[in-house]
């Protein structure tokens, strides 16, 4: 018992590190910034902080389910926001029209995108490559349309979208904030565990092999599409995860953008910048890009008279992350680390 | 890469399909709309594909023949609309003729298409074609920092349609309906893109190397020609390809930021029904899309009362060819 406890720990010790740290982290806050972590009313630097990192678990969630398809899968889709609306909008449908509970509704919204995703996967049969990711794409934009569309305005909104109705301890206060902090990270830490250990497993070995090549995976005898379909339903039910808990976390309020092109191409950036095919890579990509947004939002520099407020071009500065990744860090942030480490083990000299 | 002798053969059943397809949306137009509809139909659905394909175009060019997917197009489409628009808005008209000085923009736009299709393959491109994926993500990284660039220097309000020069000026009327030259003229030169870079690949010394260099470099290098080059070469003809066609489409929809997106999801779509690497695919897939939209806006129109079905028909139609043709009417099988 003791030594398999130690080789957990062994190997482990980093991510554990993390989840202590993260798990602390309202309490530092708290006493770095002087600020009470549940204030009665109102918000202050606290509760601001915990808003920050609660983005940056649900954003981690969805690259994190990205990552599981496009990383460890090799199934390139450009039609992630699917799944990530899909959730909040069948979630907050259900509990609005059918008057079911708030907690059936989510059980209703991954059973609807887990299905979903196996429509579109099975799709993948005949579809291959670029042509796929076209049409994951045009999938997604089907939903948008329909999202905003004033024929179906009664049930969600159209344009201006619906609001959740959520049990009294989700709803988004500074007083429910803490609450909310820890079930997202509760979640999102399930949700890494939860890709690690299917990537571990048998499953996830064909996973990879799927990736490395398809052809010999499927010469060898695995029935290729059967597990294209595990990967898609999987990272499809873990997007909407990610989508319901963003929409309650934003006023409860859904609306058609998220089905837009933002939810594809940020966790695609986030994979990327972390690391494609890594376990820590997408959650270290969003936050880096969460955080990157945070701190750069308030800077403004002065050159010649006039003033440049970096919050506005948050845009070119993401362009130009992906222009740089992509040319110097193709193995992101992440993998990159991995190799040199690796490189350095290698390494006769050392010592 | 598609083996040279291959590019010959004819598909008559997918011919006979894309017939069948246009005369059902005509007879549908004229049954319902009249026959003077159904022609005005016709007339705005090869205008609104043209718009699409002056974006398609490019990103066929570029994906057919360097196996990279642009998603960059939109952008360099909206760069030539700014660029254009301003030199042509900025020459004061006592200094020379509107039509002259209509020429001089469109040279502009060509012009930035070629600087910026040079500088963007060979710095950022060229290091990256043994990585297909990451093309396709850098190609997203400058779509971004174009658009961002545009609205730093020009903001986020849209620039006005400027008016067209006195001899592509002026309405004429067909069926009982009011139409502007000018459309008469965008059509023109979306004809004019097609068959001109058609003839260019098919009958030119230069497009007989660029084919070549891509069927098998290392023999192209072998007789002495830079295959290098050619790449270049074929991502800036896409690109100009994109931005004199944004400047082309100024005179009727202005410039505005979301120009480029708009029409690139067109754009994908066009080139996806066409068939990836097909260029005759796209030409024609273009004005298949351009009339469904036509057709879907008048449905819409008439019986929802609201813009409903133009989106939709398009994607309906591409899940539709994909599944019964999974590499587009005239893609290659992979």
């Amino acid at each position: 018992m003791v030594p398999r406890l130690r080789r957990f720990l062994a190997e482990n010790w980093a991510y554990l590190l993390a989840l202590a740290v993260l798990a602390l982290l309202p309490a530092i806050v708290g006493l770095l910034t002087g600020s009470d972590p549940t204030p009665r009313r109102g918000g202050n630097e606290s509760t601001y902080w915990q808003g920050v990192f609660i983005q940056i678990y649900i954003f981690g969630i969805l690259a994190i389910s990205y990552n599981l398809m496009f990383g460890f899968t090799g199934v390139l889709s450009f039609g992630h926001a699917l799944f990530f609306g899909i959730g909040a909008y069948i979630a907050g449908i259900a509990t609005n029209e059918l008057g079911v509970g708030f907690g059936v509704g989510c059980v209703l919204a991954l059973a609807v995108s887990a299905v979903l995703g196996l429509l579109t996967g099975l799709v993948s049969l005949r579809i291959k490559g670029a042509y796929f990711a076209i049409f994951t794409m045009a999938i997604a934009q089907v939903f948008f349309v329909l999202a905003k569309n004033r024929l179906l305005a009664d049930i969600t909104g159209a344009e201006d979208g619906f609001f959740f109705i959520v049990p009294q301890w989700l709803t988004p206060t500074p007083k429910n904030r803490l609450t909310y902090y820890y079930l997202t990270l509760l979640i999102f830490a399930l949700v890494f565990v939860f890709v690690r250990r299917i990537i571990n497993s048998p499953a996830g070995r064909v996973f990879l092999s799927i990736r490395e090549n398809e052809e010999r995976a499927q010469t060898i005898g695995y029935n290729t599409l059967a597990f294209k379909l595990l990967s898609i339903v999987f990272a499809g039910m873990l997007a909407s995860v990610a989508g319901i808990l963003h929409v309650v976390f934003n006023q409860r309020h859904a609306l058609p953008g998220l089905f837009g092109a933002t939810y594809t191409v940020d966790p695609l950036l986030a994979s990327l910048v972390g690391g494609v095919g890594t376990f820590s890579g997408p959650a270290i990509g969003a936050a880096i890009l969460q955080l990157g947004e945070t701190l750069l939002r308030g800077i403004e520099f002065t050159i010649g008279g006039t003033t440049i407020q970096v919050a506005e071009y948050w845009m070119m500065v993401l362009g130009i992350i992906f222009i740089i990744v992509v040319m110097a860090l193709p193995q992101g942030v992440v993998g990159t680390w991995m190799r040199w480490r690796a490189r350095r083990r290698l390494d006769p000299d050392r010592d | 890469m598609t083996p040279l002798a291959e590019e010959r053969r004819t598909l008559s059943p997918t011919w006979l399909f894309i017939m069948a397809y246009f005369c059902a949306l005509f007879l549908y137009g004229a049954l319902d709309f009249g026959f003077a509809g159904a022609i005005v139909m016709v007339f705005s659905g090869i205008l609104q594909g043209m718009l699409i394909f002056m974006v398609a175009a490019g990103f066929s060019i570029i994906f057919g023949l360097l196996d990279v997917l642009n998603f960059a197009q939109g952008g360099f489409f909206m760069v030539g609309a700014y660029i254009g628009v301003t030199l042509y808005t900025s020459i004061p008209p006592e200094s020379m003729s509107r039509g002259l000085a209509f020429l001089l923009s469109l040279g502009a736009a060509i012009l930035t298409g070629v600087v910026m299709g040079a500088v963007i393959e060979i710095g950022l491109i060229r290091p990256l074609y043994k990585r297909p994926v990451f093309t396709l993500l850098l190609t997203f990284g400058i779509s971004a920092v174009l658009r961002e660039v545009v609205h730093a220097i020009w903001g986020a309000a849209p620039l006005p349609p400027p008016d067209p020069p006195d001899f592509l000026d002026g309405k004429f009327a067909l069926l009982g309906q009011d139409f502007s030259v000018y459309r008469l003229f965008i059509i023109a030169i979306g004809f004019l893109m097609m068959f001109g870079v058609m003839l260019l690949l098919r009958r030119t010394r230069i497009g007989i190397i660029i084919r070549a260099g891509l069927h098998d470099p290392e023999m192209v290098e072998a007789l002495g020609i830079d295959v290098r080059r050619v790449f270049t070469l074929v991502f800036i003809v896409g690109t100009v390809v994109a931005t004199l066609g944004g400047m082309v489409v100024t005179p009727f929809r202005g410039a505005y930021l979301e120009m480029g997106d708009e029409f690139l999801l067109g754009a994908i779509i066009v080139v996806i029904i066409g068939g990836l690497g097909s260029y005759e695919g796209t030409a024609v897939a273009s004005i298949m899309v351009g009339f469904t939209r036509a057709v879907a806006a008048q449905i819409s129109l008439e019986y929802f009362n609201a813009p409903v079905l133009e989106e939709l028909s398009i994607l309906a139609v591409m899940v539709f060819v994909l599944l019964v043709r999974p590499s587009g009417l005239f893609g290659r099988e992979e």
